[in-house]
């Protein structure tokens, strides 16, 4: 995780991420601390009691440490006295993991929940998926509060429908914090090769960010008067000209008021917002309003929307302060029916089949080296530099600040 | 003059022979044992469709968390919507929804007297034309103006400007007025739809004898054609009222950029756009509002007590048509102008648009067929127009079967509980469809785990049947007002059986209203979206579902290219419709 905060928290995330499975084998099995953190940890109880701290029943968690503890002796000894025959310390992983690939072929399919609404990537990153591994995907779209509150009832009544969910880091906190609906990650093969700042403390594996900047009606704005900077919107002469999403609702507007309120202050924000902002909540439309001359700028624009736009008079403007951004990922729901697929469908998304998708089509990859050879202006974009992000702890205290604000 | 109270209608109880059949003939016939189980069936059935996604609704309301978490009952989500704040934007909701439904229901009375009272040149295509905008997602009509009558650069305003030389716009329809407007724009046809088979099924001999009497044709109008129209009118007003305060898309479209806050956008916000959805104040928000609508309908039974509004009776009877002499050219010349803006405006920019690249860039290089080709070729539309009109056909035909019955022994029998079959089947339309999707969610996924219902078809279907059934039973209770209790009757003193008499008088008298209300409940049903996403599993999307993620993902194009399609599909119904129905007046 990226912005003020994340710094702090970096040591912790990587704690996080190592810590399933790695606690206890490292007590046990003194000199194996680098395979041991790549092992995969198969078993739904080991998980459990390694990193879910919140079970409350005491009883349950001795009971199910005994057996923990019991079968991992097992598997620390069996996975030592191989890796000592054989005298390869990664086959010990790789067959473990292989075993995961076999398991999770037999359960055959699995079942993705998606808040990332109607795109066609989805689909082909399922496809590409099929193809690996022959596990048929099942997707189910809805919009983040929908989806999110259907794995909650689905979960309280009992129906475990859903194995794998891609959401916001944001969402992810809600689900993990607040509805207790998602499981610790796997560790996996390509777990612990993506971008350190993307390994985080909530239990997402990070797959790829939502760049947001600027969008021009060419027509409207003369090349010399484009806006380079978020603080170029600031500028008087913009007054009334600007199309913006709603800041005071959580979206791309409150994004952007989160993450430049930080670093530039409440006095540059204060300046915006006494430019006549017009304020809209459908980013699509607004991008086409902007195309059709209604407005000179619209903000923030999804970035990745460009390719979309081309041949209308827009320009999609990388601000030199950098992009705002959203971190997508994919989360473990818990009990779900399909684990092994779930833990394989996790581990591709971080791969570089999946991340070169996602480059090639302007996101930014978790994976280094994914944007070599990409056309300049993708390129340019989905390595944009990463601005800030929002909090999902402090949304209450800005969400109110925005509307202070914005009237 | 013509409002007669009604003689007793126990006479028509009692006299009510009871005779034989079958143990469903005597169920709704005879042994009062018999008729209670079928109530108490028929109450259970609507209590498990309305009452019971209300009722945790209700909990959600009370409760400090929703359905399935660990939290503790309270008031604070009724506390917290007591706010000055919320007073003032609910009286602007309130002010917003009179200010769209008054004008509303005169248009439509109005269109409706001319479709189905005159000699209008037309009227058979005219009544099909301008019902169209109703049956396109609001969401495109909405894009269609808003291209047509942005203040900036609308079409509308180009054209002022180019005509007159002004520098200001002459349309805003990021304003109050786009609001209402926009609202209009489904309540004229919504309403017109629900009236003009009652316009129709008027016994004209009334209107005769008024104008024999002297009466001008206006007074006429005024004391008799409205005056017998008072239960649909009351109806329709209400539908409209109510749906004008529910209504989210034209203030979050228009009204958000100008300002206009309403009661369903609070909604929105506090369940969409809060760090936490806040469902709490969401459904204590729509419990305040919906104890202020019930209020509406008790207004309404207490209004149409005692009255009796029949005009279909045993005597012969011919829709006969007002002669207008060349004032019908005025009435068409009004109807091809209604039909012109509301229709041709915004419906000629979806058309012309999902011919070019991208909506408003008119140049010839932009032309394309490529939308029309991406929509054929993608087979989720394919897969979801196979659910919803599987889900269509079952659920409006299920739906105004149930509507009928429930109107038939509310409006037709004095059996115990029927007010309150009456009142169950209002209490869906009177909760904002966001929120009562919730319920459905909840509802259905809380039922017991061997009842199969949450993640299959029949969650939608039953969803749907309950969103329906307020529609389904006001259209079928205008037709029965209207039906004589002669005409039942005298079926019987020949003979009939009490299904012979329900089939060829009750159904087939009331078979136009019916099928009104069959095609507004079936494009209801392919509309829906609030309860369908929520409840939809893989493989059961429906065409909304679909719509809405072609929209999210920016292809506007491909969304009106369906709508386009949807608009043909209720031209050929509609055309169906109407033949049948002439067909049936022409043999009565």
């Amino acid at each position: 995780m990226a912005g003020p905060f994340g710094k702090t928290a970096l040591p912790e995330v990587k704690k996080e991420i190592a810590a399933v499975g790695r606690r206890n084998f490292e007590r046990r099995v003194p000199g194996s601390k680098s395979r041991a953190r790549r092992s995969i940890v198969s078993s739904r109880e080991e998980r459990h009691v390694t990193t879910n701290t919140s079970m409350t029943s005491v009883i349950q968690k001795t009971s199910a440490i005994q057996t923990w503890s019991r079968r991992f002796f097992m598997a620390a000894v069996g996975s030592l006295a191989i890796s000592a025959a054989a005298g390869m310390p990664a086959f010990a992983q790789d067959a473990e993991w292989q075993k995961v690939i076999d398991a999770g072929k037999k359960e055959g399919s699995l079942v993705l929940y998606t808040a990332l609404v109607g795109q066609p990537s989805t689909k082909q990153i399922a496809e590409a998926f099929t193809k690996q591994y022959g596990i048929s995907v099942e997707v189910l779209e809805a919009r983040a509060s929908e989806i999110r509150e259907r794995v909650r009832v689905e979960q309280a009544a009992g129906r475990f429908a859903a194995d794998v969910m891609f959401t916001s880091e944001g969402q992810t906190m809600l689900y993990d914090k607040e509805d207790k609906s998602v499981d610790p990650l796997p560790v996996t093969p390509n777990s612990q090769k993506i971008g350190d700042k993307f390994k985080l403390k909530v239990p997402m594996a990070s797959v790829m960010t939502i760049p947001y900047g600027i969008m021009i009606n060419t027509g409207l704005v003369k090349p010399a008067d484009e806006p380079k900077s978020w603080k170029d919107i600031a500028d008087p002469k913009w007054q009334g000209k600007i199309l913006s999403d709603d800041p005071r609702a959580i979206g791309a507007g409150y994004l952007w008021f989160f993450s430049t309120y930080d670093k530039i202050g409440e006095d540059y924000v204060k300046k915006v917002a006494s430019q006549k902002l017009v304020f809209t909540r459908d980013q699509r439309e607004s991008q086409r309003r902007t195309a059709r001359g209604e407005y000179s700028i619209y903000m923030p624009v999804i970035m990745t929307d460009f390719s979309d736009l081309k041949g209308l008079p827009v320009k999609f403007i990388i601000p030199e302060e950098g992009v705002p951004y959203v971190l997508y990922g994919n989360v473990m729901l818990k009990k779900a029916p399909h684990p092994n697929a779930a833990k394989l469908y996790l581990d591709f998304m971080q791969g570089p089949v999946v991340q070169k998708i996602y480059a090639g089509l302007g996101y930014g990859p978790v994976l280094g080296g994914m944007t070599e050879g990409l056309p300049a202006d993708v390129k340019a974009i989905s390595e944009a530099k990463l601005y800030g992000t929002t909090d999902t702890t402090r949304q209450n205290e800005m969400l109110a600040k925005s509307k202070d604000i914005f009237k | 003059m013509t409002i007669i109270h009604n003689r007793p209608l126990d006479d028509i109880a009692e006299t009510a022979p009871t005779l034989g059949g079958n143990a469903f003939t005597r169920a709704f016939s005879g042994g009062s044992l018999w008729r209670l189980i079928g109530m108490l069936v028929l109450i259970l059935l609507l209590g498990f469709l309305t009452i019971y996604p209300l009722a945790m609704l209700l909990y959600g309301s009370l409760h400090s968390t929703p359905p399935g978490m660990a939290g503790e009952f309270n008031l604070n989500g009724y506390r917290s919507i007591m706010t000055t704040q919320n007073l003032i934007v609910l009286a602007n909701t309130v002010g917003i929804s009179l200010a769209k439904t008054i004008p509303s229901l005169t248009i439509a009375v109005f269109l409706a007297w001319i479709v189905a009272r005159t000699d209008t040149p037309f009227r058979g295509a005219l009544e099909v034309l301008i019902t169209l905008p109703f049956f396109i997602p609001p969401i495109l009509t909405a894009m269609a103006w808003g291209m047509l009558a942005n203040p900036q650069v609308g079409v509308i305003n180009m054209v002022w400007r180019w005509a007159t030389g002004a520098t200001d716009p002459l349309v805003n329809i990021y304003s109050y007025g786009g609001v209402i407007w926009h609202m209009c724009q489904y309540s004229i046809p919504f309403l017109f739809l629900f009236m003009v088979d009652a316009f129709r099924a008027m016994d004209p001999s009334l209107e005769e004898s008024s104008r024999m009497c002297g009466a001008s044709r206006w007074t006429t109008f005024r004391k008799i054609t409205l005056l017998l129209m008072l239960p649909v009118l009351t109806s329709s007003f209400m539908l409209s009222f109510i749906k004008g305060i529910e209504t989210f898309e034209s203030a979050l479209f228009f009204g958000l950029p100008a300002g206009i806050k309403v009661i369903t956008t609070d909604i929105y916000e506090s369940i969409n756009h809060r760090a936490t959805p806040d469902y709490q104040y969401a459904t204590s928000l729509s419990f305040a509002i919906m104890g202020l609508m019930f209020l509406l309908v008790i207004w309404q039974w207490w209004m149409l007590r005692g009255k009796s509004f029949q005009t279909v009776t045993g005597k012969g009877f011919r829709p006969s048509v007002m002669e207008l002499g060349p004032w019908r050219w005025v009435t068409f010349a009004i109807c091809l102008m209604f039909f012109f803006i509301t229709v041709v405006l915004p419906i000629g920019q979806l058309m012309l648009g999902s011919f070019f690249r991208f909506f408003g860039f008119y140049t010839y290089d932009m032309l394309t067929l490529e939308h029309y080709k991406a929509v054929f070729a993608n087979s989720e539309f394919w897969r979801a127009v196979r659910n919803t009109m599987m889900l269509g056909l079952l659920g409006a035909t299920a739906t105004m079967a149930l509507g009928a019955i429930v109107a038939y022994i509310s409006v037709r029998t004095r059996w115990r509980g029927r007010s309150l079959i009456d009142g169950m089947a209002w209490l869906p339309w009177m909760m904002p469809g966001m929120v009562l999707g919730v319920g459905f969610l909840w509802a259905f996924a809380m039922l017991p785990g061997p009842i199969p219902i949450y993640g299959t078809v029949w969650a939608l279907l039953l969803a749907y049947i309950a969103l329906g059934t307020p529609v389904s039973v006001r259209v079928m209770t205008g037709a029965y007002h209207q039906l004589s209790y002669d005409l039942e009757e005298c079926s019987r003193v020949h003979g009939a059986s009490w299904f012979q008499t329900m089939w060829r008088i009750m159904v087939a008298l009331a078979w136009p209203a019916f099928a009104v209300g069959w095609v507004l409940t079936f494009f209801g049903i392919m509309r829906e979206l609030s309860a369908s996403i929520l409840l939809y599993s893989v493989g059961s999307e429906t065409l909304a579902v679909v719509l809405m993620k072609l929209w999210a993902n920016g292809n506007a194009e491909q969304v009106s290219v369906i709508g386009l399609m949807m608009m043909l599909l209720v031209i050929v119904f509609r055309w169906v419709q109407l033949s049948f129905i002439k067909a049936r007046i022409s043999k009565l």
